[in-house]
């Protein structure tokens, strides 16, 4: 819980604030290129220490916030102090502390139970002034947060309308903050979904050192242990406890500390069922919910069955950014080497967007293949940061090139790319009188003239308005 | 290419055209096309291989030619697996039982013939065409509820293209016309002669096989010669980059192409290797497209070369540039059956093979199976299986197996949702064939059958309990209705391991 000074029973709408961001992204097959500037709106409430919490995806890529009180026509400079990619959470603060005043704090409530009513609170759209829908909690387990698309946490689903404009927006039970507002889901009907208070104090509990790391992981597949002659196989009682590690994500401490076919039979304090679950403030839930109890560099303690004994392990709980390419990215512009026109950027689901709503398409097949796959099947093939050929900017200088986009690079020179440096070190140390450009996974490959590239580098910048020719 | 049969059905329902022009037309065309054009109706088995014990019956009606004494040809798509073969001829009237001559799918083509002696009288044999001249008028010809159908066709261009019944390559005719539903071997005419019978319709544009290809197979076949369709295994790109080819001092004129791939054969080494770059083959120049001027065909992929009167095992002479400067070198086409494919076709005329375990279904990965999932399979059927078809066979993976589906029973609780997972070993022992895993299953590990899938991010492993794995089968073949709990190729081992596991 996190105390703070408001009195319930006040009108907490006077807290609740409207955001609006204007947001650029940037053109991730073009990455030294920026979209459209985009309006967009949100909500937001005032907490303790003169913040305003909102959702990340309000308030990302925002090249300027404007807050506004409510009913007060004045709007209101604000950056962001804290913004969590991973849990879909932001808080800001404004440049005019006066905006404060005579704001109380909300306060946070605990996570409601199911069947309880809840009341939501924002600026959606359709209207301009604020606006409050009734629903009861219909359910609580864990979701997927679509901000992030590979991350999900605990998260309460209610049938109060949560409409664009709502997120960010707190959800109320008696006057205290229990959750807040921030996705639908396209296709149901009175369904929303809100971020409930134990991700939002994990959130804020994260912060306290001055900045926001993220919630660990701990890099375990888990999977139910039910069938009874797996169990008896393990030599594990025929009972309902207990769910298998099926295998590991590449984390030294998990993978010096787990096996594959340990059995999990308590995280923390919470015990595992079979199916995978535990039982969470008296839901069932995933047992992801416990590990996410912890903050990072925390240690978790484990009970496990292992070669039929228990045995207890503390688990580093550590952030992992393996995955990070295969979920949303923010606020950190694209790497990129643009070199004789050949535009060399990061395999990224952002970038795979690019390529149209078909993209999983068989012609792309082997980018979908590395970007997803690779990873898990064949680890030590991976590579860091696979590079593609994204685009090419014609010039003579490479106007016979037949693969000119959307192209896996596997060598240049003869130096295996395994991240965005290695192009730029093979183009640049490079001695013969060609480049080859070499693509995976077939060994096609094409061909520079190194003389011509070098002479007509600055040109090509200039000729496509590039300011700069890479990104690092 | 199955689903064409809604579309022939669709068009059976329509109304017949107008059987008096009809005549007058092919009357014009100086042949009595009425007396030499079919109709070859095939009953097959087809196989749902999501539920590979189950068979449907399938009739499919396709179109013939007569082209000698007691000969039609027609194409072999979904000639396989039929139990049932009849002709028809004028259109209408008694079906006669008949039987299939020759028949070779890479080829795509089928003579069937009949005992029966009535049937034959006064049909009259058609010529097959020299290559069609652009200009020429064409026409599409099939019998339509009982009247001879003669739709109008424009030619479009000529294609070597990947024909879909086998790694063969060859030169293909694309005619574009407003008939619809065709694609089962309707001729199309030029004059008094075949140019070609339409294997494949996508909207308006027709697909077909050209006369001298066809003929130039039924030729070599009846000299004893054909040795089935060849084709070339290495992969090449084209040299339109002249950088490449500077990069490769080649002299002289930008000319040719670049081998960038060549499979690795255990015991055999090709004569063609990576960075070649392709000048001639079979004495014809190849241009930095990869083409070559066809007599002919005028430009044509040089990958028809690997078809055009060659058959597999036959030598094709190669000019290439290596080291500096060119060679002569003598390629032997391998054959296009025998491709190593991770994923292979079907085997034609056999069933589809599985084995149940315990509920556990297991079947091999192929093409066949993946195309379950629609004709938009590529896109529809799970990623991971379908990319396996741009990955090739090696050693240590020649061929897969997969776990497709589980048969719910209380013996196999709590998998009852696992599917579409590459097995990879059982108790220990590797899995490359179906064979190997009922060999694997009769070992178990200290009374427990181990299962083990392909390394990623799906479900890694299973284990069930041994000593009632037989009875726990026996149940589930009762409950589901089905009647073997395998079904492997004659050979002993997986009929796929015929196709995929030599690594030709």
């Amino acid at each position: 819980m996190v105390a703070a000074g408001s009195v319930p029973g006040a009108e907490p709408e006077r807290s609740v604030i409207q955001i609006m961001t204007f947001s650029q992204q940037p053109v991730w097959d073009a990455p030294w290129r920026f979209e459209p500037v985009r309006r967009s709106g949100g909500s937001g409430f005032v907490i303790k220490g003169k913040r305003i919490m909102t959702n990340a995806h309000v308030v990302s890529w925002g090249k300027e916030v404007v807050v506004r009180r409510y009913q007060d026509p004045r709007p209101y400079i604000a950056r962001v102090k804290f913004i969590a990619h991973d849990c879909d959470l932001a808080l800001l603060e404004v440049e005019d502390e006066s905006f404060f005043n005579g704001l109380d704090p909300l306060r946070f409530g605990d996570l409601p139970k199911v069947r309880s009513t809840v009341i939501t609170y924002g600026y959606p759209a359709g209207g301009e002034q604020i606006s409050y829908t009734r629903g009861v909690v219909s359910r609580i387990e864990l979701q997927t947060y679509v901000h992030s698309g590979n991350r999900s946490f605990l998260t309460v689903q209610t049938d109060a309308a949560i409409n664009p404009g709502n997120s960010g927006g707190p959800v109320l039970q008696d006057d205290f903050v229990v959750g807040v507002a921030f996705q639908g889901a396209p296709g149901l009907e009175n369904t929303g979904f809100f971020i409930p208070p134990p991700v939002i104090e994990h959130f804020l509990k994260d912060t306290e050192d001055g900045r926001y790391g993220g919630f660990p992981m701990a890099g375990v597949r888990l999977v139910p242990l039910q069938n009874p002659a797996y169990r008896g196989y393990l030599k594990l009682p025929d009972n309902n406890l207990g769910a298998r590690v099926d295998s590991l994500l590449p984390i030294p401490a998990t993978e010096r500390l787990i096996q594959p076919d340990d059995v999990l039979l308590r995280v923390g304090k919470y015990e595992v069922g079979s199916d995978g679950t535990v039982v969470y403030e008296g839901n069932r839930v995933s047992a992801s919910a416990a590990f996410q109890t912890a903050q990072r560099n925390e240690e978790l303690p484990l009970r496990i069955w292992r070669q039929g004994k228990e045995i207890d392990v503390a688990l580093p709980m550590n952030v992992y950014s393996g995955d990070r390419n295969v979920g949303n990215q923010y606020d950190v512009l694209p790497r990129y080497f643009v070199y004789a026109g050949l535009v060399f950027t990061p395999l990224s689901l952002d970038y795979m967007r690019t390529l149209g709503q078909g993209w999983r398409d068989g012609a792309n097949a082997e980018l979908t293949f590395e970007l997803y796959y690779r990873r898990g099947e064949s680890p030590q093939t991976t590579r860091p940061e696979p590079i593609v050929l994204c685009s090419t900017l014609a010039h003579p200088v490479n106007a016979n090139f037949k693969i000119t986009r959307h192209a896996l690079v596997d060598k240049i020179n003869g130096l295996r790319i395994d991240k965005m440096e290695d192009v730029v070190r093979a183009f640049e140390s490079a001695t013969n009188t060609h480049h080859i450009i070499e693509f995976a996974p077939n060994n096609a490959f094409e061909t520079l003239n190194r003389a011509d590239a070098v002479a007509m580098q600055a040109e090509i910048l200039k000729t496509y308005g590039v300011p700069k020719d890479r990104r690092l | 290419m199955r689903i064409r049969l809604f579309y022939w059905l669709a068009a059976c329902l329509a109304l017949a055209p107008a059987s008096g022009l009809a005549r007058e037309m092919t009357k014009k065309a100086g042949f009595d096309w009425e007396r030499t054009i079919v109709s070859v109706e095939i009953n097959r088995k087809q196989y749902d291989y999501f539920q590979p014990w189950s068979k449907r019956v399938q009739t499919v009606v396709k179109t013939g030619i007569v082209i000698g004494p007691r000969e039609i040809l027609t194409t072999a798509d979904s000639m396989d697996d039929r139990t049932l073969v009849r002709v028809q001829r004028g259109g209408r009237g008694k079906w006669s039982n008949a039987d299939v001559k020759w028949i070779d799918f890479p080829a795509n083509l089928a003579v069937v013939t009949s005992a029966e002696e009535q049937f034959w009288s006064g049909l009259k044999p058609v010529p097959l065409a020299e290559p069609v001249k652009k200009g020429q008028d064409i026409q599409v010809l099939r019998w339509r509820a009982g009247n001879l159908e003669v739709r109008k066709a424009e030619f479009n261009r000529f294609a070597v293209t990947h024909p879909n019944m086998s790694d063969a390559v060859h030169v293909q005719l694309e005619l574009n016309s407003e008939i619809n539903g065709v694609g089962w071997a309707e001729p199309a005419i030029a004059g008094n002669k075949v140019i070609g019978l339409v294997f494949a319709q996508s909207g308006n544009l027709l697909q077909v096989l050209p006369s001298p290809f066809i003929r130039s197979i039924l030729d070599a076949q009846k000299k004893g010669h054909y040795k089935g369709l060849g084709y070339f295994d290495f992969t090449w790109q084209p040299a339109e980059n002249p950088e490449t080819l500077d990069y490769l001092k080649l002299t002289g004129e930008k000319r040719g192409a670049v081998v960038i791939d060549v499979p690795q054969k255990p015991g055999f080494e090709s004569v063609v290797k990576p960075l070649d770059i392709l000048l001639q083959v079979d004495g014809f120049d190849i241009d930095t497209q990869g083409d070559y001027v066809d007599p002919d065909y005028g430009h044509l992929l040089l990958e028809n070369l690997s078809t055009r009167n060659k058959w597999a095992g036959d030598p094709v002479r190669l000019k290439i540039w290596r080291d500096g400067r060119a060679q002569d070198v003598v390629y032997r086409l391998p054959k296009a059956e025998d491709a190593a494919r991770l994923v292979p076709e079907a085997p034609f005329d056999q069933e589809p093979e599985y084995l149940i375990a315990g509920g556990l279904v297991f079947q091999p990965l192929t093409k066949d199976f993946l195309r379950s999932w629609g004709q938009d399979w590529e896109r529809r059927a799970p990623f991971r299986l379908a990319y396996f078809r741009n990955q090739d066979p090696k050693p240590e993976r020649p061929a897969i197996v997969i776990l497709s589906q589980v048969m719910p029973d209380l013996y196999n609780i709590g998998y009852q949702d696992s599917r579409q997972l590459v097995i990879e070993k059982v108790n220990g022992q590797k899995i490359n064939y179906l064979a190997d895993v009922q060999q694997a299953l009769k070992k178990p590990v200290s009374g427990f059958q181990i299962f083990e899938f392909m390394k990623g991010d799906t479900l890694q492993r299973i284990v069930l309990d041994a000593a009632t794995l037989d009875a726990a089968t026996k149940r589930v073949l009762e409950h589901y209705g089905i009647d073997k709990d395998h079904f492997f190729a004659a050979t002993g081992k997986s009929a796929t391991a015929g196709r995929a596991g030599g690594l030709n």
